[in-house]
């Protein structure tokens, strides 16, 4: 199967890939997997306290379109509020790197690495707040 | 049909892999396409469908753990679906993978090959003990098919399978360029 020149540009340059530092109050981690695959993703985000996405890193062990899912959603929502970031959708990831139907489940998984990022760290600020 | 269905047998784990082959070869003997009369097309081409499904059958069968996959797939968790298997892996499990991969990957920045070789031991020892924490699982969805706890539990263990897999397979890469 032959990989979008998109898909090939982030796997061989990809984006923000590294880590936060986990116990930052103002980072969350979204750690997913798609096991059929042995796809493992983890993502995350350092969050400023008025809810603006300052920085993303992300880390995938697994196939190309994986790579590139994750390094195209770390660059899209840098910038973005976390309200933007949670109405990013899976479609547009697929539709951005042409991805074909059955690598459909690799942008899922950048989405759902999002989702739990910004869980994560709304978990860790509502323990914050917590008396 | 199911693989097990083609040779008669029940959907088990535990098989004898001895009978399995015996069975194997009996039936490619019957159903070979060249006992069809040459003259028959249609009588050929069912032969020749019938010897496929048989060697796939055998294929995934013969194996423990392609059989494991197999028998989770009958218990609806397919593993062996793009993007499918389970979506709740316990975030321990996937911790366990992502540090795993960033040693190996590590250990390949340095060239540190022993590194490697150590690494790629402890995942195959792991590997064995999820594949037989799996058939425990497996055992008893067969003796109590409404058990949908068993076929989490064993969709997690064979996740981790396919997980070490990949891991053994970029260690084997690594390997490789080693020599």
């Amino acid at each position: 199967m032959a990989y979008s020149d998109k898909v090939i540009d982030h796997t061989e340059n990809p984006r923000n890939v590294g880590t936060l530092d986990k116990e930052d109050p103002n980072v969350g981690t979204g750690l997913v997997g798609a096991p059929a695959c042995g796809d493992v993703m983890r993502l995350q985000l350092k969050i400023s306290d008025d809810g603006t996405i300052q920085d993303a890193k992300f880390k995938t062990f697994g196939c190309g379109s994986a790579i590139a899912s994750s390094s195209l959603v770390t660059e899209w929502v840098k910038g973005k509020t976390v309200d933007q970031a949670l109405t990013l959708s899976n479609k547009d990831v697929a539709r951005e790197l042409a991805l074909p139907p059955v690598k459909i489940h690799c942008s899922v998984l950048a989405e759902d690495a999002i989702k739990a990022a910004i869980a994560d760290f709304r978990k860790k600020r509502a323990a914050r707040q917590a008396p | 049909m199911t693989h097990f269905d083609v040779f008669g047998l029940p959907p088990r784990y535990t098989l004898d892999a001895a009978d399995l082959e015996k069975r194997h070869r009996a039936l490619a003997l019957e159903w070979h396409p060249d006992r069809a009369a040459p003259s028959d097309a249609r009588a050929h081409r069912v032969a020749v469908e019938r010897t496929t499904a048989l060697n796939d059958a055998y294929r995934v069968l013969k194996d423990p753990i392609r059989r494991a996959f197999y028998l989770l797939a009958l218990a609806g968790v397919d593993l062996d679906h793009a993007g499918g298997g389970p979506r709740d892996l316990p975030i321990e499990m996937l911790e366990e993978v992502l540090e795993l991969r960033e040693a190996l990957a590590e250990a390949k920045t340095a060239k540190d090959f022993p590194r490697a070789r150590e690494l790629a031991a402890r995942v195959e020892a792991e590997r064995t003990g999820a594949l037989a924490a799996a058939v425990l699982c497996l055992e008893l969805v067969e003796t109590s098919p409404a058990n949908p706890v068993a076929v989490k539990k064993a969709s997690h263990q064979l996740s981790r399978v396919r997980y070490f897999t990949r891991f053994l397979e970029e260690a084997d890469a690594l390997e490789e360029e080693a020599l």
